[in-house]
């Protein structure tokens, strides 16, 4: 079993948590395979704003064990959780952006940090991504003068500069005006179609990642109540799913 | 006798209050002190982390820090040092001569411009410019979940915020106290010529004559240890807040507890080598 886990690309087991009975997971086990995509919804409170913290071990007060590419993350050092992230990133709620840095020196941060790079391959890489992200204008602006998905624009980019295998995102359409971050999504969906890149989206609004998620893991109050196929989901009549995608108030869920 | 028993039963009341809140400062005081100790300790682990760092990533922050507490603070220690360092030569050339040892004016101006206020005034002048600055600077970063994101890209924290602050903060230190010593003898001299006059040659010659390498090494060490200090001390305080109606709390102790240890340095230092 643990030999599994050490070979899995991520495994979670038995991930506990109980502060309050609003702020609770009981028991979350899954399996992610390399090239898989994830997207957990719910209800606020239900347990799902606790994944990428426990997964990433930003918070690590929790029961349970996380495996990423064989390394154990919960009981991993300072130092080697920091060598794991550089594999695992986590584009937090917030986008939590340097306030004074610019846009161009947020994105190469962590390649000025962590990468080999000389400083011409670093340039290269940053204007790619600038590039990509159609953010040129705002390249020498600060998080504070810049748009909301500018912004989420930015995060992104500094979130995939050093090409992690696994990227957690939290929330990361919230208070985006979908259009506006069309870039984004294109980006996120040829991250998604690559074999060897895995993205755990932990969201609201499950069906605008339907292109992107190959499975979808509904909880509530901290308990799976749904995890199944990206057809399973769209064609799916489990009560809870029912409910929470036609904003109903009668169902199983107590809102 | 019930009178009695109440009154007695005040008095203890006001005993039992007294011994509560010294008991919870000596508390406070000790947990702060552990603490501390916790933060000192992760700052020395964290230069394990120094081998997975490009040292790259470290020197804008330094070249910004040295800039905003080295460059941009001359003008204030400047003129600081001129007001300081006339007042000084304009009392001791004003009194010496009537007690008969003006010849001890150079000693007197070593003794206390460059071994004692120099540091001391621009240790001053840093804490509260830019110590402040440092504890504000990142109690807002952790408020805002920067620190948060920085952790997460998998940035040494303690190492990628504190010890770029340090290196700036010893390069600046070392540099405003020589503009100070040099600016208070040199600016204070001509300014106290409006007064006085002290011939040129005799002032720099008291000067050289009590200078000594002890003072110059002493200097460097007060420095060095300010340097060190203002900005660990202003970096434990700008990680302590856990919300944001504490930041101006945390600021004022960073500024405040400053402060108070560079004093206790300063006297420590003079004590050790000069008595």
């Amino acid at each position: 079993m643990l030999g599994d886990m050490e070979n899995s690309f991520l495994s979670v087991r038995n991930m506990s948590y109980m502060l309050d009975i609003h702020s609770t997971l009981r028991g979350i086990s899954f399996d992610l395979k390399q090239g898989d995509n994830i997207v957990f919804f719910g209800l606020e409170n239900s347990g799902i704003d606790k994944i990428c913290p426990f997964i990433s071990c930003a918070i690590d007060d929790f029961d349970g064990d996380v495996f990423f590419k064989g390394h154990d993350v919960k009981n991993a050092s300072y130092f080697e959780r920091n060598i794991i992230r550089k594999d695992m990133v986590y584009l937090q709620r917030g986008y939590g952006l340097i306030t004074n840095m610019t846009v161009y020196e947020n994105i190469a941060l962590p390649l000025r940090y962590h990468s080999k790079m000389t400083s011409d391959e670093i340039d290269f890489r940053v204007n790619q991504l600038i590039d990509e992200m159609e953010i040129d204008l705002s390249r020498d602006m600060r998080p504070v003068d810049i748009y909301q998905s500018e912004r989420l624009k930015t995060a992104f980019a500094r979130a995939i500069a050093l090409n992690p295998d696994l990227l957690l995102a939290e929330h990361p359409l919230e208070a985006q005006c979908v259009l506006n971050v069309m870039s984004v999504m294109r980006s996120l969906k040829k991250w998604a179609d690559s074999p060897l890149k895995s993205v755990i989206i932990v969201a609201y609004n499950p069906a605008v990642f339907s292109d992107i998620a190959n499975r979808f893991i509904m909880l509530y109050r901290g308990e799976v109540v749904f995890d199944g196929t990206r057809e399973e989901f769209l064609s799916t009549t489990n009560e809870y799913v029912v409910q929470y995608m036609t904003f109903s108030p009668k169902g199983p869920m107590m809102v | 006798m019930r009178r009695e028993v109440e009154e007695a039963m005040r008095l203890w009341g006001k005993i039992e209050n007294f011994l509560a809140l010294t008991g919870r400062k000596v508390i406070a005081f000790f947990s702060g002190y552990i603490e501390f100790q916790h933060y000192l300790k992760s700052i020395f682990n964290s230069f394990k982390s120094l081998k997975y760092l490009r040292m790259r990533s470290l020197y804008s922050t330094v070249l910004l820090q040295t800039k905003y507490t080295g460059l941009d603070a001359v003008f204030l220690i400047s003129v600081v040092a001129l007001m300081l360092g006339a007042t000084v030569i304009i009392q001791a050339s004003q009194k010496f001569p009537k007690f008969g040892i003006d010849s001890f004016i150079g000693d007197l101006l070593v003794l206390i411009i460059i071994r004692e206020i120099g540091p001391l005034a621009t240790a001053m002048i840093v804490t509260s410019r830019s110590g402040s600055a440092i504890s504000a600077e990142i109690a807002t970063q952790k408020q805002n979940h920067e620190i948060r994101s920085l952790e997460l890209l998998g940035i040494d924290t303690k190492l990628y915020i504190v010890f770029p602050r340090i290196i700036a903060s010893i390069l600046s230190i070392i540099s405003l106290v020589i503009l100070f010593d040099v600016v208070a003898l040199a600016g204070g001299y001509l300014i106290s010529r409006l007064f006085i006059f002290i011939p040129p040659q005799q002032f720099l010659a008291t000067i050289i004559n009590a200078f000594s390498f002890e003072d110059l090494l002493i200097t460097f060490l007060k420095s060095l240890m300010y340097g060190i200090l203002i900005p660990l001390i202003c970096c434990y305080y700008g990680f302590r807040p856990t919300s944001a109606f504490q930041i101006p709390i945390f600021v004022s102790r960073a500024v405040v507890r400053t402060l108070l240890s560079v004093f206790i340095i300063n006297a420590l230092i003079s004590f050790l080598f000069y008595l």
